[in-house]
């Protein structure tokens, strides 16, 4: 399953780096593919793709799909927001817990109808910007 | 092992002060913090020639001169034969320094040793400060890109402390008006035209559902606290604090982590202050006085119940109904804390211990807590991931 591509107008105002790991998460991304790395040894998946296990400290890792769906855990309206960030202020961020286990941080989409609340249930979806992906969630529920 | 006692301190009054890079005539930092040092040693009643340690915090990176700490040394002529050194702990730096300077006592390096540091931070704005700042506290690269500034992880805190324990923007508000309060009785504080319930909910918003007056300010400030063996503390015949107590946790995450967890929990606080209160042989209940680490409003409530001071999801009641006040059952932050006393980050736990300090020695003028024998100090970093508590005692 792959998520959804949102257009996003311009490029994104503190790209993230990208490293011979991190290339296949970012480049895959662009087309909506939602993976991490997972442990074969103990099992654990991680967040953000990592080399080594934080759990067992093994390398054996390999990539599996990241749930798309999830609760938000928590959230915020920046309006102070840091330099790179102004021109979006007010914006969401939130903390959302994916069904697979996972926690992540990202920008929180509200719908037309719906605002952000704790608890909601959110997609994680791609916004497409010209430089590269972001990664999102949008409030679904 | 000896034991350690604060014999004294002094600090700058927290203001903006800091020079921007085209003025004419600038405010330096080796101008300001060498007076500072010399008032400290000097109402801590011991010689220079004492003092064998000096432990510095790490300038702000806006601070032109580097290795600042050896260069105060230059300015000073104080020659050490313990350690001199600059300690790094983002919001726990202050917290670190008065650590290590403990250590230097309890290890025979130093007869009196140094907690000493200046945070100057002011001529550059927030915004292009959180640039540099946001860098600390997520991961560059797959949190910071989301624009989550500092203090969006403590507004993440609030929204899910209202949502599972049902809490108010009055009750956060609360700690805001009793802050400023304190900081309207302390002549070192930076904001202290006092302030009503409306005001803080009623103030721009800066991260919801955290408002300016729930949030710190900038600040720049300097200070010095004064250690020693409690051998040195007796004979200068003044009162001073004993080191009681002294415990440190990380919680293994970062931030958030990537699991599912109870982020206003404070796992690292609950059990820093526990080590801390084993060691002093005293319970929450005992406590007197504490000067918290708490940027924010709602971070003054979640240490207070992490602490033990009050029971899970009380803490902001507790608040609202005045039990953290100067005459309440657990004053916290007497001083005017981080948003009304003021918050040069890397200083303001020298701030805390020196306000401690004051409570426990009967110094605190109008801010006195009667009858304070224990104080407690906590310093944090990442959103409390990690947790250093520290435990005096008055003795007079």
């Amino acid at each position: 399953m792959t998520l959804s591509i949102i257009p996003y107008e311009g490029k994104r105002p503190f790209p993230p780096r990208v490293t011979p790991l991190t290339v296949d998460f970012w480049q895959p991304l662009r087309d909506g593919v939602w993976q991490s790395t997972a442990c074969r040894n103990c099992d654990q998946l991680t967040f953000p793709p990592k080399k080594i296990c934080p759990f067992c400290w093994s390398d054996d890792m390999e990539w599996r799909p990241l749930a798309a769906e999830g609760r938000l855990y928590s959230w915020t309206k920046v309006h102070a927001a840091p330099a790179a960030f102004r021109a979006q202020a007010p914006y969401y961020v939130g903390i959302v817990d994916l069904s697979d286990g996972v926690r992540l941080a990202c920008p929180v989409l509200p719908s037309e109808e719906q605002l952000p609340s704790c608890g909601s249930s959110v997609k994680m979806v791609v916004l497409g910007a010209e430089d590269g992906p972001l990664f999102a969630a949008e409030i679904s529920e | 092992m000896s034991n350690v006692a604060v014999i004294g301190w002094s600090a700058s009054a927290i203001g903006a002060v800091q020079s921007k890079p085209d003025d004419a005539l600038h405010t330096l930092e080796h101008e300001m913090l060498a007076p500072v040092i010399i008032d400290a040693i000097s109402k801590a009643g011991v010689d220079r020639s004492q003092v064998q340690s000096a432990i510095f915090t790490v300038p702000r990176p806006y601070t032109m001169q580097k290795y600042l700490h050896t260069f105060m040394i230059g300015q000073l002529r104080l020659a050490c034969s313990g350690t001199v050194m600059e300690v790094m702990g983002n919001g726990m730096t202050g917290a670190l320094a008065f650590d290590q300077a403990c250590a230097e006592i309890q290890l025979g390096r130093a007869e009196v040793a140094l907690a000493v540091g200046i945070n100057m931070e002011t001529a550059t704005s927030a915004s292009v400060h959180m640039m540099e700042s946001m860098r600390a506290t997520g991961d560059v690269d797959f949190q910071s890109i989301a624009g989550i500034s500092p203090i969006s992880w403590y507004a993440m805190d609030a929204m899910r402390y209202m949502h599972d324990f049902g809490a108010t923007p009055e009750q956060l508000a609360a700690v805001a008006v009793k802050n400023r309060h304190n900081a309207s009785l302390n002549p070192l504080a930076q904001f202290r035209d006092p302030i009503t319930i409306d005001d803080v909910l009623n103030a721009r918003r800066i991260v919801e559902p955290l408002g300016l007056l729930d949030v710190p300010g900038r600040s720049d400030g300097a200070a010095c606290i004064v250690l020693a063996t409690e051998a040195v503390a007796r004979s200068t015949g003044k009162p001073f604090a004993l080191l009681r107590g002294r415990g440190f946790s990380h919680d293994g995450s970062h931030q958030i982590g990537d699991r599912y967890s109870d982020i206003t929990a404070l796992p690292a606080a609950m059990q820093a202050g526990a080590f801390a209160m084993k060691q002093a042989g005293v319970t929450a209940r005992d406590i007197d006085v504490a000067e918290l680490y708490a940027p924010c409003t709602i971070v003054e409530i979640l240490v207070s119940e992490a602490l033990g001071f009050f029971e899970r999801g009380k803490g902001g009641l507790a608040a609202l109904a005045g039990e953290t006040g100067l005459q309440g059952k657990i004053p916290l932050s007497t001083s005017g804390g981080l948003t009304s006393r003021g918050h040069p980050a890397y200083v303001t736990s020298l701030y805390n211990i020196g306000e401690l300090y004051d409570q426990l020695t009967g110094n605190a003028g109008a801010r006195q807590v009667a009858n304070a024998r224990l104080g407690l100090s906590s310093g944090e970093l990442g959103n409390y991931n990690a947790a250093l508590v520290h435990i005096l005692e008055g003795i007079s």
